[in-house]
């Protein structure tokens, strides 16, 4: 039988019982961001170029397991409609040392959210449809209604920081597959 | 989104995502092989006005999963899609 107590935000316990990973990530799922610019997100939509995705997602494993001498690691995306306040993304490493385990982490889903072929659509809801993002700057994405000219001053998917490289269009650097 | 359409003889299958899918209102096509890559976005342009500018200036391309570079001028050597290849635009990737 757990112990526990909570004031607001914040939930501790004690137990004796087996540690139940989704049971405890249950109670901060409240916190997910569930707004862009203010705006409302109702739900998004994942869509992916799967096969290429799954080569992406590998490569970036295998780069992260040899910089941190990981024992293992698993990434997963979810695809589809996915409501507010559920995970997209999982990914779990092991590693004998702990300060290496969060850094791989961290950087996998940051490469991850450079990298990987999967496209996040967002809806708020009303009459102004589904806005695909790009991460990249936290721009506002493309509109999915046909027919609209109405672009950001800046490039159709946010401020260019810096000059584009040969074979860059708008990605970062240009990815090839197993030369991580 | 399948990867497996397959094309027709003489032809290569394209496949759009996200931006790409919403501009042409398809999830893919089949063009006629064999087409130098240079010749790849002025041809998707003549088919759909403004894709250019939207879509494809910010976008990567793949051929037969593997990314590959668009020339801005046709070169004597240049790569080539050939028939039966799977092409895909790739839209700035928006995962997590």
């Amino acid at each position: 039988m757990p112990s526990e107590i909570s004031e607001e935000n914040c939930f501790v316990a004690l137990t004796t019982d087996l540690l139940d990973a989704k049971q405890i990530m249950d109670r901060v799922r409240s916190t997910t961001r569930d707004n862009f610019a203010g705006k409302p997100v109702k739900e998004l939509e994942y869509t992916s170029y799967e096969p290429r995705a799954l080569q992406s997602m590998l490569t970036i494993c295998k780069a992260i397991v040899e910089k941190h001498s990981l024992t293992s690691i698993a990434m997963i995306h979810r695809l589809g409609i996915v409501p507010i306040a559920e995970e997209s993304i999982l990914i779990a490493v092991s590693s004998p040392h702990r300060q290496a385990a969060w850094k791989a982490g961290e950087e996998a889903l940051e490469e991850c959210k450079q990298k990987v072929e999967v496209w996040k659509k967002e809806e708020f809801g009303g009459e102004e449809g589904g806005v695909w993002r790009a991460n990249r700057d936290g721009a506002t994405g493309v509109r999915v209604e046909k027919g609209e000219e109405e672009r950001p001053a800046q490039g159709p998917h946010g401020p260019i920081l810096r000059p584009k490289v040969p074979g860059e269009r708008g990605h970062g650097a240009v990815v090839r597959p197993n030369a991580l | 989104m399948s990867s497996s359409t397959k094309a027709p003889a003489g032809h290569f299958t394209i496949l759009y995502f996200a931006s790409a899918s919403s501009h042409t209102s398809k999830s893919s096509e089949f063009f006629a092989a064999p087409l130098p890559i240079s010749k790849l976005f002025p041809k998707l342009e003549d088919q759909y006005q403004g894709f250019k500018a939207k879509v494809l200036d910010s976008s990567l391309v793949t051929v037969n999963l593997e990314y590959v570079d668009i020339p801005d001028t046709p070169a004597e050597d240049e790569f080539m899609i050939k028939e039966g290849d799977e092409v895909a635009i790739i839209p700035p990737v928006s995962s997590g």
